[in-house]
């Protein structure tokens, strides 16, 4: 009988250091984003991890690769290492929503950081650019530029995702009352600057009398303009990008590049840090989206503008 | 025979996965998908033509709005400012008359009453979330997706420019008094109201 007492007693003993330990740890939250092959995904994974960590929390970043199945691993990893809030930017605004209701089944709070997930209640907060107000404002200045006509081609982004939709309505919503502009071709590159220049290439060998080019984001403008460069025609062809990324910038200062829609990567993942922790603080009122202003960068205004952002 | 049997089926099996693996959708399907129920044109009408009338006695005057923006800008876009999103870009709701100085292809030059400042109405380019967002009337979480507000913003500006700017357009004149609302445009971080663009809400000749 006095074996077990003190069997109980040591049981006890052990339990509360190991409590005690557990609450000196901090508690962790994952940011999975899409991938990390391109640096706007970087700096946006980045701060959200730098914010989290200064909000006092453990964190770990998963590159997805492009890969919804990469993305499911990535998210069962977490709930099973005991993550407790997860920040993320999805693969596939549909095939990213299984994962995301998994980790609310869970009990761990998403918040989606730029790109949505077609389901209304799956996330918690969903902190985006406006894609299709920036793409309106690109729309108008392509418009004013090309003097209302000529010929121009369309890069998109992945098809799975809405920015590359919201962008592109955005951007006919004004291009197309003027029916001196007409688009010759309208293909995927993916978001990708390779796969831009050899799309590019390739149009450029069926349509070589073009005057614009709207690309999806700011890597398939960088494509895009290598294309037009070995083909001689850089200087010709106006090329609109969105992002806002750093070679970009530079690009349009030294006239390469047209305009760019300036997205803000630092908001989007501090908001959601910030949501994260006070989630975790026990607030549960967030509102389901919140879209985040698109600012476009010109000629005239390049010098109010960094990479990712502007000047303060 | 065994053999041939037992490959043929594999190929059937190969065959038929494969078929119900890839499937295509041309791109105009991707963007038809995205197409909701809501009726914004309908909206829109009775934003223009109902709400906003309703509210146009809240609108700030340009000119209190131009000098407000001197003396203290953070305070006059605290004050008379609204947007849906978060970020810098803000909307104001205006109003004011002046007298027409010039007419072009794009724009109504108006010199105001009270302050004799040069102003601009869009007339053609009359696009964005400017008069969906200037009257702070239109409320992010009252829609459940960004595509109806999108929606919203397009069918506003549709009916301005077929409906409100056309019948001005076609009598206005030099030296004609005009009284107008609308939205205003501006980034905080750095706001430049040397260009500013009028999206009008109502335009009006006074005799």
């Amino acid at each position: 009988m006095k074996k077990i007492q003190v069997f109980i007693l040591l049981m006890l003993v052990f339990t509360a250091c190991k409590n005690q330990a557990g609450n000196n740890q901090p508690k962790k939250i994952a940011i999975v984003v899409s991938t990390l092959n391109n640096p706007w995904f970087v700096f946006l994974a980045q701060t959200a991890a730098a914010k989290a960590k200064s909000l006092g929390y453990e964190t770990r970043i998963f590159d997805s690769q492009n890969n919804t199945a990469l993305e499911t691993d990535h998210f069962e990893n977490a709930i099973a290492s005991g993550y407790k809030a997860i920040l993320f930017n999805p693969t596939d605004a549909n095939g990213s929503v299984v994962n995301v209701n998994k980790a609310k089944a869970a009990g761990v709070p998403v918040f989606c950081m730029d790109r949505e997930v077609n389901a209304a209640n799956a996330a918690t907060s969903q902190i985006l650019s406006d894609s299709y107000s920036g793409s309106v404002d690109a729309g108008k200045y392509f418009v004013q530029t090309l003097h209302k006509k000529g010929n121009y081609v369309e890069l998109l982004g992945l098809v799975s995702d809405n920015n590359t939709w919201n962008r592109s309505r955005g951007f006919h919503s004004v291009v197309d009352y003027y029916p001196g502009l007409k688009m010759l071709a309208q293909q995927s590159a993916d978001f990708d600057q390779n796969k831009a220049m050899e799309v590019m290439e390739s149009i450029l060998q069926a349509h070589p009398d073009i005057d614009g080019v709207f690309c999806g984001n700011d890597a398939m403008a960088l494509g895009a303009y290598q294309a037009l460069l070995a083909a001689g025609k850089a200087g010709k062809v106006k090329v609109f990008g969105f992002d806002g990324a750093a070679d970009v910038i530079q690009s349009i200062k030294a006239g390469k590049i047209t305009a760019t829609g300036m997205q803000f990567p630092q908001i989007m993942a501090q908001t959601a840090a910030i949501y994260a922790d006070e989630y975790l603080k026990g607030k549960r009122d967030f509102p389901k989206k919140i879209p985040v202003s698109v600012e476009l960068v010109t000629p005239q205004n390049i010098n109010d503008y960094i990479a990712f952002g502007k000047k303060n | 025979m065994n053999k041939k049997l037992k490959y043929g089926l594999w190929l059937v099996i190969v065959l038929f996965v494969g078929y119900n693996s890839v499937y295509f959708k041309k791109l105009d399907s991707m963007k038809a998908s995205s197409a909701g129920n809501f009726n914004a044109a309908a909206y829109a009408k009775t934003y223009v033509y109902n709400k906003l009338p309703a509210i146009a006695g809240k609108a700030v005057s340009v000119d209190q709005l131009l000098s407000g923006l001197a003396a203290n800008p953070q305070k006059t876009f605290d004050t008379y400012s609204n947007a849906l999103d978060i970020g810098s870009v803000r909307f104001f709701w205006v109003k004011g008359s002046g007298t027409v100085t010039k007419i072009d292809d794009t724009y109504i030059y108006l010199l105001t009453d009270s302050a004799h400042t040069l102003v601009k109405i869009a007339t053609e380019f009359v696009f964005g979330n400017a008069l969906r967002d200037a009257s702070g009337l239109v409320h992010i979480n009252d829609f459940g997706s960004t595509t109806d507000l999108n929606n919203i913003s397009a069918e506003i500006n549709k009916l301005i420019r077929n409906e409100v700017i056309p019948p001005l357009k076609a009598k206005a004149k030099k030296g004609d008094h005009l009284t107008f609302t609308g939205a205003i445009e501006l980034n905080s971080s750095h706001p430049d109201v040397s260009n500013l663009e009028i999206m009008p809400a109502s335009l009006k000749i006074i005799p």
